[in-house]
């Protein structure tokens, strides 16, 4: 099996391991890095529970080879909170129930987080919806993840707007 | 009828009285204060009951902090993977693992013949409902049915597609992968039966060798001479045959086990999330014939059970046996194919039905005939027996009479699947209460009025002996059509018919039945510093008990929330409980916890009746502390408590009295006549859940319980292609799911109607969502297709189904498209 040199800066700090070139960047979080807040779901990138921003964008870690990551920046649900303040979405998942069992939730967190960023605060229930057709929920039918979201993204308009 | 009080449901011998308000309650039925030590509920004091608080589990699954499974790792543990059968039934000829042992870091293979040499035993399942008031299920001679022994690997044949019959251990997960595809079985196909409806004849392959016929259970309930004199009478009968079709768990969280052997001790340790770890502890320490004290099972954040786990499952024996055997942890991560294969799997009843009834359209009498198909093995008969007991649902029907029938098949076996056994025989009521309102002339909410049980008749019995125990049937289908805004249905409908769409509403009453294992433990400390350690048998995956189950004990204890700690799903500390299903956990938890926290108060008063010198009947406990009336006396319960003695008091109760959580549901959809495009559009309910502990989180119940329910209508369905039986529904690419961008906003509202049988008047929550879900989306699209003339439609109801429903009526995509023009 071969093997290659990588270097990928995770929430922040610089990471560098041999690594099988077969390895998916998911169980490169997970088993090397004991990243375990990343969760894998599935074989077929459907359920999204392995979401991870990738250089500014949210992938599916089951879908990354840890390889293709060489020199990326990732966020993970980890690297989220800041010390003990939750970023806001997260605080909104909370608020608003949006969370059951808690597995798809960081991949959740990190598809919302990334989706605000992309569509601003004043994002709609259906582009919301429609962006988060990607992660699979089994607990909440939704409904509450929704309203999480679009909470986190209102609360972040400047009060001048 | 004194055999009917002790044994709560009438036995098929016992024939039954006719349905109505139930004059012979059984003993113990109702909640006795005095006698559970309890007394009066201070309510008036609940500061945190009834209160929406934010769930404290949040914070660590947040953070990605959770500890699932699969975050496990022991230090060096080697991987399992498994060799599973490609053929819905095949004889082992032989299994040849030399290839698969010569690859690098392959540490064993495991088969069959070594667990017998082992001398492991079959999964102790016991299929077969036994709390006083499950109905009774039985060998169609009238024994005890066999069910099929589930072994860890089989030596003679697999029944399933899927089913394990030997286990690589490697030393990494690609090792295990890739040998286990080098193992070579010898296999000898035979021929297959997929549908239970082919599998219940003479002339079906046999899944057992051992039994003559595949049907495992047969068994009647109801006054049959009574219900065949009410057909002969009536006015008018309608009748229908349905397929609640099959369907899969999915926890997002794939199951998973990491078994971890002490030489030492000769102990050891399993980490696998599960519906209770006490029941997993029991069973595979009578699998690996070791004593419970050298198991420890951990079960800590579950990603999602809604039944699926809640049985032990192979795989978790193996890794324990595999463990053992190597003097090394082993750990085993489904994937998600396998997760399809052979996760428990749901449903899957064959319903044929008729109602009689008079001119005026009351209902006199029900038959049905009920199939379960239970899969290769029987793991659980509770969806059929759950069902049985609520065939008549919320109408008041004279008389029925049932006739329930298991079968095995070559196919997964099946178990409880959110809401076990009760949306399919919604499903069946509903969609035939319907039938018969069209059929005369009825309209549809006039009917349901006209034959609802009414409050005045609770405690009702109904027709095969079930008791309701409370509920405002009628008025939920009021406010729930208040909420829907029913009267502003048609003028949605032609606005609708201006954008080409078709809308269709549907409404379903539902009741259901809350049983579950009838014991449960607490355990309460109150340290000195204040702090109170709660340690309760129950397994939430997701649904808050450590906020939920805390609210309560703080109210019956009068201190702040913050300081109760729940310990839950570690074997080292939890020694009983029934785990969580058929929505038993709040009900069961909070009264023996209501229990506990009186017994600890008792002790608490003694202890400071001594300390104020004053009699114990003199002191007054408020606010966490007891004073003596008219003294400026007091003590705080913390103070009553020294670290070598703390507060502490134990209980273990036994309740078997089930509750009847109620309500309704009303679904509208738009479909898209040219491209038969189907989409909700709005649902609202009403859930009677008794006294709700926690709204925000009985909401979340609500919610993901009725997604559950609308996707089985809708998109889920483990297909099987009946020439090959092979399962066609191996991912999440091929098994349509819920999704954020397919499923609306919910209007959802409860109702609290306190049950009578225990202190809170708790019912549940987690599966009135589901329960209604499959008869109103239905409902809605027959509704919205009616004027095509189209009148049944199975689930799912895609697309497909859809424009074939409408060709086979006749109705072309042109005619579709110029009828709303």
């Amino acid at each position: 099996m071969s093997q290659s040199e990588i270097a990928i800066t995770v929430n922040g700090t610089e990471r560098r391991a041999e690594v099988e070139d077969r390895l998916l960047l998911v169980d490169f979080l997970r088993e090397h890095l004991g990243l375990t807040g990343t969760h894998v779901g599935c074989d077929t990138s459907q359920c999204g529970a392995c979401t991870v921003i990738l250089d500014g964008q949210a992938v599916k870690s089951c879908t990354v080879l840890a390889v293709m990551a060489e020199g990326a920046e990732i966020r993970t649900i980890e690297g989220l909170a800041e010390g003990e303040s939750l970023h806001p979405m997260q605080e909104a998942f909370c608020t608003h129930h949006a969370l059951q069992c808690g597995f798809c939730t960081p991949g959740m967190i990190m598809a919302a987080v990334n989706l605000v960023d992309r569509h601003g605060p004043d994002v709609d229930a259906e582009t919301v919806r429609h962006q988060l057709e990607g992660n699979l929920c089994r607990c909440t039918g939704y409904h509450n993840i929704v309203k999480a979201v679009l909470a986190a993204a209102g609360a972040q308009r400047t009060p001048a707007e | 009828m004194t055999e009917q009080k002790k044994g709560g449901i009438p036995t098929p011998e016992d024939g039954s009285s006719p349905a109505g308000p139930c004059t012979d309650l059984p003993e113990g039925w109702a909640y006795d204060e005095g006698a559970s030590g309890i007394g009066p509920l201070s309510v008036e004091l609940f500061r945190n009951i009834g209160k929406p608080l934010k769930r404290r589990e949040d914070h660590r699954l947040v953070t990605g902090k959770g500890q699932f499974t699969d975050d496990f790792t022991r230090p060096g543990q080697c991987f399992a993977a498994m060799v599973r059968s490609p053929y819905p039934h095949a004889r082992i000829g032989g299994i040849d693992a030399s290839a698969a042992l010569e690859l690098p870091g392959v540490v064993a293979v495991l088969t069959g013949s070594d667990a017998e040499a082992d001398g492991l035993g079959p999964i102790p399942h016991n299929p077969v409902p036994s709390t006083r008031f499950d109905v009774k299920l039985r060998a169609p001679d009238g024994s005890m049915p066999f069910i099929g022994p589930h072994v860890l690997l089989p030596t003679d044949k697999a029944r399933h597609v899927g089913e394990a019959v030997a286990v690589v251990i490697a030393e990494s997960k690609g090792a295990a992968e890739d040998a286990a595809e080098l193992v070579e079985v010898d296999w000898e196909e035979l021929p297959h039966v997929a549908d239970s409806l082919e599998a219940i004849t003479d002339s079906a392959p046999r899944v057992w060798d051992e039994t003559a016929k595949n049907t495992l259970v047969d068994s009647s309930f109801g006054d049959q001479a009574a219900v065949d004199a009410a057909f002969a009478a009536a006015a008018h009968v309608a009748k229908a045959e349905f397929h609640i079709n099959r369907v899969t768990a999915v926890t997002m969280e794939p199951r998973a086990a990491l078994a971890d052997y002490d030489a030492e001790s000769g102990r050891s340790t399993l980490y696998a999330g599960s519906g209770g770890a006490v029941r997993q502890k029991r069973e595979l320490a009578q699998v690996l014939g070791i004593p419970q004290e050298d198991l420890r099972v951990l079960s800590y954040d579950v990603g999602g059970n809604f039944g699926a786990r809640n049985r032990v499952y192979v795989e978790f024996g193996l890794v324990l046996w595999a463990s053992r055997r190597l003097k090394r942890p082993v750990k085993y991560t489904a994937t998600r194919s396998e997760a399809f294969l052979t996760d428990y799997q749901g449903r899957d009843l064959h319903s044929r039905v008729e109602l009689a009834l008079d001119a005026d359209g009351h209902f006199l009498a029900l038959r049905a005939d009920n199939i379960s198909n239970v899969g290769a093995r029987c793991v659980s008969l509770s969806p059929l027996s759950k069902g049985s007991g609520l065939i008549t649902g919320s109408y008041h029907i004279p008389h029925a009479h049932l006739r329930a029938r298991a079968v095995f098949t070559n196919t997964m076996c099946t178990q409880a699947y959110r809401s076990s056994g009760r949306p399919e025989v919604t499903y069946a009521i509903e969609r035939l209460v319907d039938i018969a309102a069209e059929e005369m002339g009825i309209d549809k909410i006039a009917l349901r009025r006209r034959n609802l049980v009414p409050p005045g008749d609770m405690p009702y019995r109904n027709a095969v002996g079930s008791i309701y125990d409370s509920g405002q049937y009628e008025a939920n289908m009021d406010r729930a059509m208040a909420i829907f805004d029913w009267s502003a249905i048609e003028a949605r409908r032609a606005e609708a018919a201006g954008r080409g769409k078709l809308l269709g509403v549907g409404l379903a009453n539902y009741v259901e039945s809350s049983i579950g294992t009838p014991k449960e433990r607490a355990e309460i400390t109150l340290s000195p510093d204040g702090r109170i350690e709660v340690v309760i048998g129950t397994q939430p995956s997701g649904q808050g008990h450590e906020t939920s189950f805390a609210q309560v004990v703080a109210d019956m204890l009068q201190t702040p929330v913050e300081r109760v700690r729940i310990v839950i799903g570690d074997t080292d500390k939890v020694s009983l409980g029934g785990g969580s299903h058929s929505g038993r956990s709040m009900r069961h938890a909070g009264t023996v916890m209501a229990m506990a926290s009186a017994d600890l108060l008792r002790l608490a008063r003694e202890r400071a009746a001594e300390r104020l010198g004053l009699p114990p009947g003199d002191l007054s406990f408020e606010g966490g502390a007891f004073s003596g009336r008219e003294t400026n006396r007091s003590v705080t319960l913390a103070e009553l408590s020294t670290e070598d003695d703390p507060l502490f008091a134990a209980r273990t109760n036994e309740m078997h009295a089930p509750v009847f959580p109620n309500g309704t549901a009303i679904c509208e959809v738009e479909i898209d006549p040219v491209t038969c495009q189907i989409g909700i559009t709005r649902y609202a309910s009403i859930d009677d859940v008794g006294r709700c502990i926690n709204p925000l989180i009985v909401h979340g119940q609500s919610h993901g319980g009725i997604a559950q329910g609308v996707g089985q209508a809708m998109w889920e369905n483990c297909a099987i292609d009946p020439e090959s039986g092979q399962p066609l529904s191996g991912s999440l690419m091929d098994y349509g799911m819920p999704r954020a961008d397919n499923l609306p906003f919910y209007d959802c509202e409860i109702a609290e109607v306190l049950s009578p049988t225990n202190p809170f008047g708790i019912k549940a929550g987690g599966e009135g969502g589901t329960t209604p879900a499959l008869a109103t989306v239905t409902l809605a699209v027959l509704d919205a297709l009616r004027a095509h003339g189209v009148r049944d439609i199975s689930m799912p109801i895609t697309p497909q189904r859809i424009w074939q429903a409408l060709s086979d009526a006749g109705a072309t995509a042109f005619d579709r498209e110029t009828a709303e023009t």
